[in-house]
């Protein structure tokens, strides 16, 4: 690292994180060096301008937030880093292949769920970890989705683990969100710092609506030739309605709000002006629970009444469908690999946070050993209860952490503990760039013969030092994350 | 045996309605031991009446009403033919082993997982129950002996529980309606690993019977090589013919006879409704005996109407219930 930059002066190396610029020697990595280059030929004072500019940016697109406390909301915008983040064609090419490998699996795991459950009574998987779930939905038993999809729209998080490898740390196939500002980060540093794309043959992230509304209308229902999509919406007091209003009218398709759709004979109709217009595929950003008051809950405002009817009947679609957050629970996920397996032939591509079954001898030998070395989770409890995170615990809280698992091993199960890689980012503070952590999560298509995971995705950086937790609530921002062509 | 059935509704608002849509779950079913011979639905209003299927493929009616109003009655008049049921041939005393097997077994656990777990109306109470499943006893006589158990042990009592109240609360009180009854039924039959249903429908009381009638609920259990079978704990009975099935379901919510979406203003609201069962000569003509009703059984404010309410405040509310759930996802 060069002597003389001071942007990168107060950058800190801690071998304990990998690192995503810097490789052990301290050299820079050759993907970055560019970039690096770059950025270093430049004063701390146009970094404050810079990123001054890139927030005016996102303002003027009018991408804020709000935080919510004591009753107040603030229009806040969700902090943009200037440094971006690069993957290479290989790296990337194995994570795209990974996080499709996995929303297949999912969507096979759900059809299987709402039909044979042949995965439980193979003993894969056991039936009270699905019945107990609020998401499993006993609605969608049997019900066959236009192309046998569920799961249309997946984003996976995940992380680089000091090892340098990626790990799963979720999948979310309810309502992910996000996307918007995958697209917006572009935008914003493309205007910020046109010139540096000169170097770079990053692939294009506006592509997505295309390809959002392509795979909406592979599930047409039967009989229709060109459907009517639609994006529905909570209304614009939601926090995530720029994103809604962004994909609408980037798909140049409908934003609608539940009063807006009435349902007659089973069909979904839209008000227009010009009369009731029939509604045949429709992207709804409202939970499960919100869709129908006829058949969820009954005192929803936001959803349809008669939707759920006209969905089993085969009239509309549902992207996503209702009923897969079972599938994306944290308990489903340490079943991740056997499913991927059972359901694919296939090892899995990406990896899993290795989950110890306690229930198991030999790993509950391997848990009491090393309580140091492991996050310690009760199976049955939800919300972050009852965890025990091993490096944090004094030797008598390690020592009652192993009574207790000893006591009911079937009760616990253990994960080494994860760390996420580090990656330069713009500090207001100390106007320079520092390493701070960040994660990655993707959008994955998935459609009757469509397949399309978005080459970029979204990088959460944890802006506050030594901070693991990138939730914007939490103080998270994002990177611009870029995905290089191959050179051939 | 024949019978007429005679439901009617009627709903009045304090302000006027400008949008509304009912659903209704009250026609009898169509199935091995029953036949709906006939049906008609019609309302004071005339508005429009469309058929569907829920998500259990139950029959429903759907009423929309989209020109202002402030009162609106709806009457369904069903012909139903009860199948003659041996009432012995249901009795099954002898003990088998291999049932209380099957019932254990993860094929038969995972076929019938829909009706083997607690749901919130049908938790089974921490305290108050003294009643368990004997060992060495077939599946049908300890479901015998918990139909009785209900009965003896619990009062029939009206107004004391509504359509939201928990088996905890039933318990507390020791007093309830049908729905109390096999709300309780299911959860402890349920406790026992029996696939039990909550089941919505009419009972046959007895020609010129008049007073509070209202439809009725029991449970449905499975019986190993017996298939389902219905208990009526409120009356300490097994269903036969004078059990006249509209619709099964996890619990009450799934059988809610009406559920209403609204837009108003107004806050309150009168359902008034009545149900008479009369049994019929069998193939006496289609014409539907003249209303004997001596008018409805009054029950102000009652949660008949499954809910109504304020629309835009109430969709206010859950965009930022939803914003802050979603709000965790970044």
């Amino acid at each position: 690292m060069s002597e003389t930059n001071s942007i990168f002066s107060s950058y800190e190396k801690d071998s304990k994180f990998y690192d995503e610029i810097f490789d052990e020697d301290g050299n820079v990595k050759k993907v970055y060096q560019t970039l690096f280059d770059l950025y270093s030929g430049h004063s701390s004072q146009d970094y404050a301008r810079l990123n001054d500019k890139a927030k005016a940016s996102f303002f003027n697109q009018g991408i804020t937030f709000q935080v919510y406390n004591d009753n107040e909301a603030k229009e806040k915008i969700f902090p943009f880093d200037l440094f971006p983040r690069i993957i290479d064609p290989k790296e990337w090419e194995h994570i795209e292949r990974g996080v499709l490998q996995r929303s297949k699996a999912l969507n096979h795991f759900i059809w299987d769920i709402y039909h044979d459950k042949k995965i439980i009574k193979q003993g894969i998987v056991p039936l009270d970890l699905i019945t107990s779930s609020a998401n499993y939905l006993h609605q969608m038993i049997g019900v066959d989705p236009p192309g046998g999809i569920y799961n249309h729209i997946s984003g996976t998080d995940l992380i680089k683990h000091s090892d340098g490898k990626y790990y799963v740390l979720e999948d979310n196939i309810r309502c992910p969100s996000g996307v918007s500002y995958v697209i917006c980060n572009r935008t914003a540093l493309k205007r910020a710092l046109f010139g540096v794309f000169n170097h770079y043959n990053a692939h294009t992230v506006t592509d997505y609506a295309q390809n959002l509304l392509e795979m909406m209308e592979t599930v047409k229902p039967r009989g229709v030739d060109e459907p009517n999509c639609v994006v529905i919406t909570p209304g614009v007091y939601n926090s995530a309605y720029y994103e809604h209003s962004y994909l609408a009218k980037a798909m140049g398709v409908e934003l609608v709000e539940g009063r807006d759709l009435f349902v007659e004979n089973d069909f979904v109709y839209m008000q227009t002006i010009k009369g009731p217009e029939r509604v045949d595929v429709i992207y709804r950003r409202i939970d499960d629970a919100f869709l129908d008051p006829l058949e969820f809950r009954p005192d929803s405002a936001l959803g349809v009444p008669g939707l759920f009817s006209a969905y089993k009947k085969g009239n509309v679609c549902l992207v996503n469908a209702p009923g897969t957050g079972f599938a994306d629970d944290k308990a489903v996920y340490t079943y991740m690999p056997e499913i991927i397996k059972y359901y694919l032939n296939e090892e899995p591509i990406l990896n899993n946070v290795h989950t110890y079954h306690c229930s198991r001898p030999d790993e509950l030998k391997y848990v009491l050993e090393n309580v140091d070395k492991l996050v310690i989770k009760p199976v049955d409890e939800a919300g972050g209860y009852g965890i025990s995170i091993g490096n944090k615990l004094t030797k008598e809280e390690i020592e009652k952490v192993k009574k207790t698992i000893q006591a009911s091993p079937r009760k616990y199960i253990a994960q080494p503990i994860m760390s996420l890689s580090v990656h330069a980012t713009y500090i207001e503070e100390s106007e320079s760039f520092e390493s701070r952590h960040v994660d990655l999560r993707t959008f994955c298509l998935l459609g009757a013969n469509k397949e399309f995971v978005l080459k970029g995705g979204l990088t959460r950086v944890a802006l506050r030092k030594g901070n693991l937790i990138v939730n914007s609530s939490q103080g998270g921002g994002s990177k611009d994350t870029w995905v290089l062509k191959s050179k051939s | 045996m024949e019978y007429t059935i005679k439901y009617k509704a009627k709903n009045s608002y304090e302000t006027e309605v400008t949008d509304a849509l009912w659903q209704f779950l009250i026609a009898p079913q169509d199935n091995e031991s029953q036949k709906l011979r006939l049906a008609e639905f019609k309302n004071s209003l005339n508005a429009a009446t469309e058929e569907s299927t829920n998500s259990l493929n139950f029959n429903i009616y759907r009423v929309i009403q989209r020109k202002a109003f402030k009162s609106i009655e709806f009457e369904a008049n069903f012909i139903v033919r009860k199948e003659e049921v041996n009432p012995f041939s249901a009795l099954d005393s002898i003990y088998n082993a291999e049932h209380y097997e099957l019932i254990n077994s993860l094929d038969f656990r995972i076929t019938h997982e829909q009706f083997l777990n607690a749901t919130e109306l049908t938790q089974f109470p921490k305290t108050g129950i003294n009643f368990e499943f004997e060992e060495n006893r077939s599946v049908f006589d300890n479901l015998q002996q918990l139909n009785n158990w209900l009965f003896s042990n619990f009062k029939f009592k009206q107004q004391v529980t509504d359509t939201r109240s928990t088996t905890e609360d039933f318990v507390s009180r020791g007093a309830g309606v049908c729905q109390d009854f096999t709300h309780l039924f299911l959860a402890i039959a349920r406790h026992n690993k029996i696939p039990t249903r909550y089941t919505s429908g009419y009972l046959h009381q007895g020609n010129g019977y008049k007073g509070d009638s209202q439809m009725h609920a029991w449970a449905e259990c499975y019986i190993p090589e017996k298939g389902w079978l219905g208990f009526d704990p409120t009356n300490n009975l097994i269903a036969l013919e004078n059990h006249i099935k509209v619709a099964h379901g996890k619990d009450y919510s799934d059988c809610a006879p009406i559920k209403g979406v609204l837009y108003t203003s107004s806050s309150t609201n009168t359902t008034e409704y009545s149900v008479e069962v009369f049994a019929r000569e069998e193939n006496a003509p289609d014409v539907f005996t003249q209303s004997q009703s001596q008018g409805f059984g009054k029950r102000a404010n009652q949660q008949q109407l499954d809910f109504q309410m304020q629309w835009q405040q109430q969709q206010q509310q859950q965009q930022q219930q939803l914003r802050e759930q979603s709000g965790t996802i970044f």
